[in-house]
């Protein structure tokens, strides 16, 4: 399986690396290159990819910013030669981290793990040309696994749901489950009249929304962030009066 | 990617076994990588003299990160610390603070320009010889 990507980059020589580093392997194909996140979020406007391998520090906008601004999930490798970064990539969900300069022989061992996990997270994963996977019948439950057994949950209980790297915390007012997916699996699965996803990390019931200060949803005293690229589609999902 | 050519020694001034790793015997693209150090390393240290002439130490450090980086593509990993270090002390620092280490820091940066550039010209000849 080939993946597609774009490197976000803003020193040549780094680049270049990479992009040489990907024709060696031939397991990945590089769509393009940008210096800078404002060209990158133009490409990712009118193609996706399946994988992003991005700088922190650039001119102008850095990397974890153009997370926030992305619509859509794809895999993250951060490339940077900080390794300050690391909490941060943490927090971001981010599949991999290299520091530059890196090797071939650490590029592949990056590579090969995400195959690994876009082959275990199943065909919805596996490459952004890749037809949606179906939606789940319009029942008005679904089932989980979770503690080591299969949960079923009523939609309507879902507050919302969480990534947290290759699993997924499904929270409702009673309990929170976690389940061996991806957010990008579920949000397949889930999107529509009800869920929606208001950033990179969080899938939100809409009708479970108590109110909305700044870029922070609040839902049962939970505080979920709005991801730049999310706030138009929530503004015109809302019942703005 | 081809064969290292076993004549071909780095210098003893940089570190020799990661830049093996990391070209894996293309002397051909080692010499267009060290070519392009070249190049770029003064664009991106007129950025570092003139956020220091500013005091702008935002945006020194900011811009000694970009060098920091290049310096480690062609196997100055010593440099790349002494510039990390300087790069944290920007943020607690100020630009009297940091005077001494800024002068230091520019005798390491022309004497590593003046190996890499040495070392260009025995990779071009290298190569020249190989073909």
């Amino acid at each position: 399986m080939k993946l597609s990507c774009i490197i976000v980059e803003d020193i040549q020589i780094a680049a270049d690396f990479l992009r040489k580093f990907c024709e060696k392997s031939d397991l990945v194909e590089v769509k393009g290159h940008f210096m800078n996140v404002a060209d990158a979020l133009e490409f990712l406007d009118k193609e996706k990819v399946d994988l992003l391998f991005l700088d922190v520090e650039m001119p102008g906008a850095n990397g974890f910013e153009l997370l926030d601004s992305l619509t859509y999930s794809p895999m993250i490798v951060l490339t940077t030669s900080k390794t300050e970064y690391a909490f941060n990539a943490f927090q971001y969900h981010v599949n991999d981290y290299l520091k530059k300069p890196f090797t071939y022989k650490r590029f592949l061992e990056a590579i090969e793990k995400l195959q690994q996990q876009a082959a275990e997270a199943g065909p919805a994963q596996q490459t952004a040309a890749t037809p949606n996977a179906s939606p789940l019948p319009d029942n008005d439950f679904l089932f989980i696994k979770a503690e080591d057994k299969l949960i079923k949950l009523k939609k309507d209980d879902i507050l919302f749901l969480e990534s947290m790297r290759d699993y997924v915390k499904f929270v409702t007012p009673a309990k929170s489950y976690i389940t061996y997916s991806t957010l990008k699996n579920m949000e397949e699965k889930l999107i529509g009249q009800t869920f929606l996803k208001v950033h990179r990390s969080y899938i939100v019931n809409i009708n479970k929304i108590d109110d909305i200060r700044g870029n922070t949803i609040y839902v049962l005293g939970n505080q979920i962030p709005i991801g730049k690229g999310h706030k138009e589609d929530l503004e015109t999902r809302l019942n703005i009066l | 990617m081809q064969k290292i050519h076993p004549a071909f020694v780095f210098d003893e001034n940089l570190n020799a076994s990661f830049l093996e790793e990391l070209f894996e015997g293309d002397t051909i693209y080692a010499e267009t990588v060290f070519e392009d150090f070249l190049k770029d390393l003064p664009v991106y240290w007129e950025r570092v003299e003139a956020a220091y002439d500013e005091r702008n130490l935002p945006t020194l450090g900011t811009s000694l990160h970009t060098c920091k980086t290049l310096f480690g593509y062609v196997g100055f990993t010593d440099l790349q610390e002494l510039c990390q270090q300087f790069e944290n002390k920007c943020a607690v620092n100020s630009v009297e603070e940091l005077r001494v280490d800024y002068i230091l820091l520019i005798q390491r940066k022309e004497r590593a320009q003046h190996i890499i550039e040495k070392e260009y010209t025995r990779l071009r000849l290298f190569n020249e010889e190989k073909q």
